[in-house]
Parts: C-alpha cells; structure tokens; sequence
C-alpha cells in the first residue's frame, strides 16, 4: 500500500499512512450522499496523506461491456443503464482529484462486496443506507446489515442527511 | 454539527477489547496526532443500573444491588480512565458516563451532541447484553440520527 508516512514519533496512536477507503455504491440517491460524504469527511482531509479510494459497484446482471471513462483514464466494465448512471455520478464526485478506481462486482450484492474488500485489503467500508423502516430494511437493508456483519474491516454507514430524509 | 464549529464525533465505549480497539483504531485513523483535528471527541459510556442487570429475580436479590452497583461504578470509572488515556494526545475530546441502556444511551448523545458520527465497536457494548451478537451495534446502525461507524476487529476468511 503506498503512501507517505507522517511524522510520528513512534508513540501509540500512529498515523496510519495510505488509508484504502472502499466505498459501495448502486443506482441510488443515498449511496451517492454516501460516496459524498465519504470525499468530503473521510478523503478530502486526507489528501495529503495517501488515501486511496475504491468505488465499488455490485451489479447483478451477467451483460456487461468495457467503457472508458476519460476523466481518470479509468476503464471499467460497465453494465448498462444504473451501473452507467452511478458510475459516472460517482465520477463527478470524485473528480477531485483523488486517487480513485472503480470497480463492478457481478453476483449477489452483499458477497460480491465482502468479497471485494477483503482482496482490496480495504482499512473501511463506506455504505448508505436507505432508512427504510422495519418492514422494507428486512428485504432492503439486508445488504448494509450483511456488511457490518460480515466485512473484514470496519464499516461506515451513511445516513442521509435531513434534508434528504423524506 | 458541534457547538465549537467541529463535526462531533461520538464513541461509545465499554470495558471488553473490542470496545478498546474501537477506540485505538479511531484514534488512529481519525484522531492522529500531528494532523490537524477534524472532528471533536466525545467518550462515552453507558453504566446499566443495577436492577436493570439483576432484573426480577426473586427473594433476595436486594441485597446484592448495592454490590452490583458498585461494581458498575468501578467498570465505568475504570472505561473512562482508560479511554482518557489512549487519548491523552487528542486535544479536543470530552467524556461522559450515563446511566441507562447503552442503545438509548448513545442515540440520545447523538441528538443531544448532533453529533456527524457515532463509532461502535462490536460484540462489545454491554457485557451484559450479548443476547444477541452484536446486538447495540445493530440498534444504533438503524436508529440513530448520523452516519454509524462499526469497528470491529479484521477477520480474514480463508475462501478457496
């Protein structure tokens, strides 16, 4: 992992050089404020000090073409239509001049992004989540649930903010 | 966001390892010393009282309370001492014990300190509540009112 060490003096509590940040994101809204979020509170205050950021996103279809993205120089597969539409919303967002890559992983969701950040040897994982209530997070926040479960590395869940709580 | 101006950042924190590589593993990546500070620490740990622990047993459980709730004391005591120093480096940190169940506890601290984020660890708030796993980790990703931060120790399974 790359990146610049601080100027610890050895006591506990050491900076952590190269942060990896993964960041899952599918067609919506809120892992979108997710991945803003994360950029402004977790990547943007490190940018001097080597984070390193993964956007990750599970796609279940098996149809899939490469595309590439020009801004980053990035090509990735995409598959159409919300793969498309959030990946390139997330490439505005990134746009910041981070290190960023992306990803598209294909199967169920929530292994297909444990999966992913355990190879990645991602230090955290960043998730919205949709605040559903009780009776839709059963079938639609099972993939946040899944993941602070199950994650090999700390896991951040994004609310979203009031002004997008409707 | 804080009254000073910083995002508070709240963790909860009991006395078990998990909670305090929680904490290490914050401070680390969040709290390093020698950049600048971004958010404003709050500690905090919730005490259970005692008849909460005891619930309704029977005869002559009353006369174990005042040794329960001692014992409470001292944990609690013993969490905010600790955490004190593991962040003797971080400048701008606070710490709070309260009295009461540790989900409530923490989402209220969240309303009270509009906190930005609250940092659990898991498997580990309230040794008496590990009823079910992980149990105030789940509560609080689904219940309170800002972005959850779950650390847990890494786990590395072995796929083939």
């Amino acid at each position: 992992m790359e990146g610049k060490s601080a100027t610890a003096s050895g006591e506990a509590g050491a900076v952590v050089a190269g942060m990896k940040v993964v960041v899952a994101v599918d067609a919506s809204e809120e892992s979108l404020n997710a991945l803003t979020w994360a950029l402004d509170s977790v990547i943007a205050p490190r940018s001097g000090a080597g984070v390193s950021v993964v956007v990750v996103h599970a796609q279940p279809g098996p149809d899939h073409f490469v595309y590439p993205v020009a801004a980053h120089g990035i090509a990735i597969t995409y598959s159409p239509t919300s793969a498309i539409e959030s990946m390139r919303k997330a490439q505005e967002e990134i746009s910041r001049k981070v290190s960023a890559t992306g990803a598209i992983v294909e199967g169920d969701a929530k292994e297909a992004i444990c999966q992913a950040v355990e190879e990645m040897h991602a230090d955290l994982l960043i998730l919205g989540s949709r605040g559903l209530g009780k009776i839709k997070r059963a079938f639609l926040g099972s993939v946040s649930d899944y993941l602070v479960h199950h994650a090999c590395c700390p896991v951040l869940v994004v609310k979203p903010t009031k002004a997008h709580d409707k | 966001m804080g009254g000073e101006g910083k995002p508070v950042m709240l963790v909860g924190i009991d006395d078990s390892d998990h909670s305090y590589y929680a904490l290490e593993w914050t401070l680390q990546h969040f709290f390093a010393p020698g950049q600048p500070q971004q958010y404003h620490l709050v500690l905090l740990t919730a005490k259970a009282p005692a008849s909460a622990v005891i619930g309704i047993a029977g005869l002559g459980t009353a006369e174990l309370l005042p040794t329960l709730e001692l014992d409470l004391k001292r944990s609690s005591t013993r969490v905010i001492e600790k955490a004190k120093e593991m962040c003797s480096k971080v400048i701008d940190a606070s710490y709070e014990v309260l009295e009461g169940d540790a989900r409530n506890i923490l989402c209220e601290a969240v309303d009270k300190h509009h906190a930005d984020v609250l940092v659990v660890g898991s498997h580990g708030y309230g040794a008496w509540k590990r009823v079910v796993l992980g149990s105030v980790s789940d509560y609080c990703s689904h219940h309170a009112h800002c972005t959850v931060m779950i650390v847990k120790r890494p786990k590395h399974k072995t796929h083939n």
